[in-house]
């Protein structure tokens, strides 16, 4: 490698609250060698050269294509529908509506609310109403044309505060509100009495598109035996199945979900394959031929979920000195027609109670009370992207933080150190943090790196012309590993060979974020073989155990200890084998790069790990290791919010400089540090790259992303209007990766995938408030944003 | 619509096929040839996925009809290697810096940085990002590709 790529790359492994690391991983264990080294990606080639299949790099013959007739209205009924014209066309094999659904017309990640194919009224516009099988996509595209449906315009909600008034339309016939979660801790009125100073904000944050590079493309392949195959790029294909049997009114077990390399998910991919799944199924299951729907851009705006909108409406109190007294908070989270993965699953999963837990912020404060309305509206639907409802309020506490310390006449960094979880500290939910608890080391670390107080110093005009203004910003963060449902957890098969090698078998999907690779490393680590000795098994619910879905930051960690117990039993057989061979009690056996020794004499005799494996198969030993790993239970009282809902979680400080053009309003985001506690790197790179990407998203979130809604209607359905990052817009990123021991992870590892996106944006926007005196409190913060946002202050500071 | 020859070059081998007018050189590359080492993202020159060299310059296959390809020389991602093989200083690059994540935008990442190394050897990071600009990354926050790009103008 180049000294380039090998620069500035530094793991910092904090020594202090070093906690023994229980039952999965010995503090001491045989020296690391796999784990924690950043080892090339096993997909890496493939993917360098071009040969990686994508879903749709698939060979299409002997395949129909599915399409999707969609509402035009948000919020109809659907009075009649004649499919019979399209029936006739040429090329067109089948054209079916909501009566020809086999089994349970409906379904959802969490509530099967959404129908496969809408029989009698239509909640979005997006909404399917009909289904269309052809000989090519053209023609399908010409049969929807001929299908003839009259509709019944109702009148259409599209605020969540509309939509719980009384009176309002009702979407579903369960009614607009899904849920008002509750989380009471302490007394609040109280807390207010002990203020000083009080605010009152109201923040909100718009519907966000996920754009991942690849558009969904999904099919269904009848089997002979009668099983229905589904592939595609998904993020949780248990959650396929668990969708496809019952729209087909076929038992699980008549269903194999198989996943494909995806071109990025994000969470997107954890709902959409679930939809395109189920309708390719029931063309597949009518027409008894392969089906393939695959969509264009503009499909996945109109028709897929999006990150849920929020309204915070805050009031928070502190002390004269900055400690928080009382946080009050009311959340209108909409989650649009469908619930997809907004509504709890007991007793914390679900995103809105998460974002519930999660919005006081990372901070110690005795009284809390937070209402958090989740209600359906005629929009497009809500569902998972990165940070599952955390990224929304930690742009409302993370603001609100520093509006305070300007009241305050604080510091950002000193407001936030006040009253920043340690070891021991209390959450909003009266969960005791009492392990790996890095979040003010993050700050420390970040604040040096960045500079913090000579940086802020310095914050004003940049030019004499005084056109631009400059300004810092910080955000603290925390995110979850697992996802608080009562049945999360994991499952590996580990099958050693006699020749030494091994095959893993996982359900964790590849997305881009590095499973395939870091999940192979923990295995050989585990083991004590090398990387190239283990051979993934791609997720395929035939094959693998249930692994629950990727999301949630949950796969390195759950995944891991699954990976890890899997081995174990393998080892059993093999340690049992070796000590024979080498005389000597099993517990002196180190087994380490594909060699095992006594631990109390190194130099002497080693055996071959092939050696090994072949004699105790030869025994009739058992080379076949099975494990599964749930994190300790979780627990939330749905009256009061208060409990352990998320077993460990990850914490972070970043740190923007930017510039903003008081004339026009743009902003540049000129130099960055972001500062992560992740545990245990296991593969240091990669786990850059997370930060990195995170990072982008949630700047894009901050400065530019937004899905504009007319009536119902996105008008900014392709990536020409709806902006991302370009690399123009990224400053010089530094990433900063410190590990404070997780006792529960492998090798004390816990999640990174969400974390980082999360502190990004708020870090951002208090940057822009910094630098120009104007806060924008309704993302995102584009030019006409700012612009406006420094005009209601008589124009931009002129110190 | 009546069918064209198109005769090119794809990747240093000559190539004659009937094509339809209308069809874009994307299509012509995944569906006649079979080289779907190229992407779509978006279908209208937006994303950047689609990049292929003509001529050594980078196009978005996506927009450009591939009659307009006509006489001239694509290189795609299979493309890339050397004649022997050997992955090119910029696969390797990208590769050790970890600039692939999804790797959806990787090829026309990768073939755009070899278009600008071929004019520029030696890029400044400013350089580096005008030039790539046009491709968008959802997955890496761009450092490690702008590393990347730096590290394989180091190699030559």
């Amino acid at each position: 490698m180049s000294q380039n790529s090998e620069e500035k790359r530094q793991v910092k492994t904090l020594e202090r609250e070093r906690l023994d690391l229980g039952r999965l991983v010995k503090v001491g264990e045989a020296g690391l060698r796999i784990v924690g080294d950043s080892v090339r990606r096993t997909d890496d080639v493939l993917k360098a050269t071009g040969k990686l299949k994508y879903a749709a790099d698939y060979p299409q013959e002997g395949f129909l294509h599915g399409k999707i007739l969609r509402s035009p209205y948000p919020h109809a009924l659907i009075r009649s529908i004649d499919v019979s014209k399209a029936r006739e066309l040429p090329g067109v094999v089948c054209a079916l509506t909501g009566g020809d659904v086999p089994g349970r017309n409906g379904f959802g990640a969490i509530l099967p609310d959404q129908p496969v194919i809408c029989q009698d009224k239509v909640r979005y516009i997006g909404d399917g109403v009909a289904l269309v099988a052809a000989e090519s996509e053209r023609i399908a595209q010409k049969a929807l044309e001929l299908i003839r449906v009259e509709y019944e315009e109702l009148p259409a909600v599209f605020d969540p505060r509309d939509a719980l008034a009384e009176g309002a339309p009702k979407i579903h016939e369960t009614g607009n509100q899904i849920s008002l979660d509750k989380l009471r801790k302490g007394d609040v009125e109280a807390g207010f009495a002990q203020a000083d100073v009080i605010l009152e904000r109201t923040y909100q944050v718009p519907f966000l598109e996920h754009a991942y590079m690849e558009p969904d493309c999904c099919w269904a392949i009848p089997q002979p035996d009668g099983t229905m195959m589904v592939e595609g790029p998904m993020q949780a294909p248990f959650a396929v199945r668990r969708n496809v049997a019952p729209v087909l009114g076929v038992p699980i077990n008549m269903v194999r979900a198989r996943q494909i390399h995806m071109g990025g998910g994000f969470g997107g991919k954890e709902d959409s394959p679930i939809d395109l799944c189920c309708r390719a199924a029931v063309l597949a299951k009518h027409t008894g031929r392969p089906v393939r729907i695959s969509l264009e851009r503009e499909e996945v705006t109109l028709q897929t979920c999006k990150r849920h909108p929020m309204i915070m409406e805050l009031k928070v109190g502190v002390t004269k000195d900055g400690k928080l007294t009382a946080f009050k908070s009311t959340v209108y989270d909409e989650q649009g027609a469908y619930a997809s993965l907004g509504p709890k699953i007991p007793p914390a999963g679900g995103s809105h109670v998460h974002a519930m837990v999660m919005s006081p912020g990372p901070y110690e404060i005795e009284n809390c009370w937070v209402d958090a309305y989740l209600c359906y509206t005629n929009h497009p639907y809500g569902g998972a992207m990165r940070g599952f409802g955390a990224p929304q309020v930690h742009i409302a506490h993370e603001q609100m933080m520093d509006e305070l310390a300007a009241e305050l006449g604080m510091d950002p960094v000193d407001i936030r150190r006040k009253n920043a979880f340690k070891l021991g500290s209390k959450t909003a939910t009266s969960q005791v943090l009492d392990q790996s608890v890095g979040l003010r080391e993050t700050l420390d670390a970040c604040e040096e790196r960045f500079g913090w107080s000579q940086r802020s110093d310095s914050a004003g005009w940049v030019d004499a012309a005084k056109t631009k203004r400059r300004g810092v910003g910080v955000a603290m963060g925390w995110y979850r590993t697992s996802i608080g449902t009562g049945g999360d957890a994991c499952g590996a098969n580990v099958h050693v060979h006699e020749d030494g090698s091994v095959i893993l078998y996982s359900g964790i999907t590849e997305m881009g974020q590095g499973a395939f690779t870091v999940l192979p490393q923990i295995c050989a680590e585990a083991l004590g073989v090398e990387l190239e000795d283990v051979r993934l098994v791609k997720p395929d619910t035939d094959l693998v155990p249930e692994s629950g879905p990727t999301v949630g930051s949950r796969s390195t960690t759950l995944m891991g200890n699954a990976i890890i117990l899997a081995c174990r039993q393998v080892r059993e057989s093999l340690d049992q084998k070796a000590a024979e061979m080498l005389g000597v009690e099993p517990e002196r056996l180190v087994f380490c790069g594909r060699k095992v020794f006594d631990r109390d004499n190194p130099d002497g005799k080693a055996l071959e790990f092939r050696q090994v494996a072949a004699a105790a198969m030869a025994s009739g030993m058992r080379l076949i290791g099975q494990g599964w790993w749930a994190p300790p239970k979780a627990s939330l009282d749905p009256e009061t919010g208060q409990g352990s809902p998320y077993f460990v979680y990850t914490y972070s400080t970043h740190m923007a400089e930017v510039e903003v053009d008081v004339q026009t309003g743009e902003v540049t985001v000129t130099d960055y540090v972001a500062a992560f506690d992740v545990g245990k790197a296991i593969n240091p790179k990669a786990l850059e790259g997370q930060i990195e990407g995170g990072v982008a998203m949630g700047l894009g979130y901050a400065l530019m992303e937004k899905v504009v809604l007319e009536n119902g209607m996105p008008q900014n359905m392709s990536l020409q209007n709806y902006l991302i990052p370009t690399m123009l817009d990224m400053p010089d990123l530094k990433p900063l990766v410190l590990e404070q021991t997780n006792q529960h992870g492998p090798y004390g590892a816990k999640g990174i995938g969400e974390m980082p996106n999360i502190p990004a944006t708020p870090a951002v926007i208090n940057a822009v408030a910094n630098a120009c005196g104007g806060r924008v409190r309704s993302l995102p913060a584009n030019p006409e944003a700012v612009f406006w946002a420094i005009r209601e202050l008589g124009g931009p500071p002129q110190d | 619509m009546k069918s064209v020859e198109l005769s090119c070059k794809v990747n240093g081998r000559p190539v004659s096929l009937p094509v339809e007018p209308d069809t874009m050189l994307v299509d012509f590359l995944r569906g006649h040839l079979g080289l779907t080492g190229t992407k779509t993202g978006c279908r209208e020159g937006e994303c950047g996925t689609c990049t292929v060299l003509l001529d050594g310059m980078p196009v978005n296959s996506c927009i450009l009809p591939a009659l307009k390809a006509a006489g001239r020389e694509i290189t795609t991602i299979e493309g890339l290697a050397r004649p022997d093989g050997s992955l090119d200083d910029i696969q390797e690059a990208f590769m050790d810096a970890g600039a692939i994540q999804c790797g959806y935008c990787s090829p026309g990442m990768m073939l755009t940085a070899k278009s600008l190394l071929e004019k520029n050897p030696n890029p400044s990071e400013d350089e580096i990002k005008h030039a790539l600009s046009g491709v968008l990354c959802r997955c890496t926050g761009y450092r490690k590709i702008v590393q990347a790009v730096r590290d394989a103008s180091c190699r030559k």
